[in-house]
């Protein structure tokens, strides 16, 4: 089902990009009426999908861009972020335990816990990557404030 | 503005971190909190006016504190703000660092 976007942006994969991923996706959120907490889990949850990409997708400091893409589906967000790597393994990409206190590894599971659903998947015949998450996210009534 | 410092007080540092912690520059974090801990035999890292922290600045905090662990060191959490109290919950690592409300705290 298509739908129209509520943001979409394409920055360069390095991290000083991400700065301005996040202060635009608050906005976005808060305009979709994300409360506060929600709203900060979501943006976290995308700023770790495109660290990922940055550090593994685009490994070595390859250049690369990322678009990423924000869009209401009846009551969910969907996020997608879209890259142009090579492909990554889907089955390599999963939490981790998080009784072992560890240095990293962290990100896929803010993503699996914030959001209600998430898919990876390489792209057939073109390069790349799309990552899809969704969160139920009730519309903002006119007037109400969060 | 983010910003990183060291402070020494006697056998004591403190790691001052400002703003907002993420992929960018949590290297100098992590760096910074190493240092320390190679100079000083109790660190704590002061992280009130932290408004955001990602996965790679919580994983600088983790590998100074297992580096103390390791070598007998303290190591502390200074005042975390609600920004890094978050985080950590989400990463279920609220019970496992030392966390303290002030600097006096963390050198007892």
């Amino acid at each position: 089902m298509s739908c129209r976007p509520i943001l979409k942006l394409t920055i360069p994969a390095k991290p000083e990009a991400l700065k301005g991923l996040r202060d635009a996706l608050v906005g976005a959120l808060d305009r979709e009426g994300a409360d506060n907490t929600t709203r900060d889990r979501l943006v976290l949850a995308v700023h770790e999908a495109a660290c990922n990409v940055i550090r593994h997708a685009y490994a070595d400091g390859q250049d690369g861009v990322l678009r990423v893409t924000l869009a209401r589906q009846r009551g969910m967000l969907r996020f997608a972020l879209r890259d142009f790597a090579p492909p990554v393994d889907p089955a390599r990409i999963k939490p981790r335990d998080l009784d072992v206190c560890r240095p990293g590894g962290l990100g896929i599971n803010f993503i699996d816990d914030t959001m209600d659903s998430w898919r990876l998947r390489p792209l057939k015949r073109r390069r790349g990557n799309l990552l899809t998450m969704r969160k139920r996210v009730p519309r903002k009534r006119h007037g109400e404030t969060t | 503005m983010n910003d990183c410092s060291i402070e020494h007080q006697g056998d004591f540092a403190l790691v001052r971190v400002r703003g907002e912690v993420d992929l960018s520059w949590s290297q100098k974090v992590r760096k910074t909190i190493l240092d320390a801990l190679g100079k000083a035999k109790s660190v704590g890292v002061e992280l009130s006016e932290v408004s955001y922290i990602d996965s790679s600045g919580i994983a600088a905090l983790v590998e100074g504190f297992q580096n103390a662990r390791g070598k007998g060191q303290k190591f502390a959490l200074i005042g975390s703000s609600a920004a890094v109290r978050g985080v950590l919950e989400l990463a279920r690592l609220d019970r496992v660092f030392p966390m303290v409300d002030t600097v006096e705290a963390a050198r007892a």
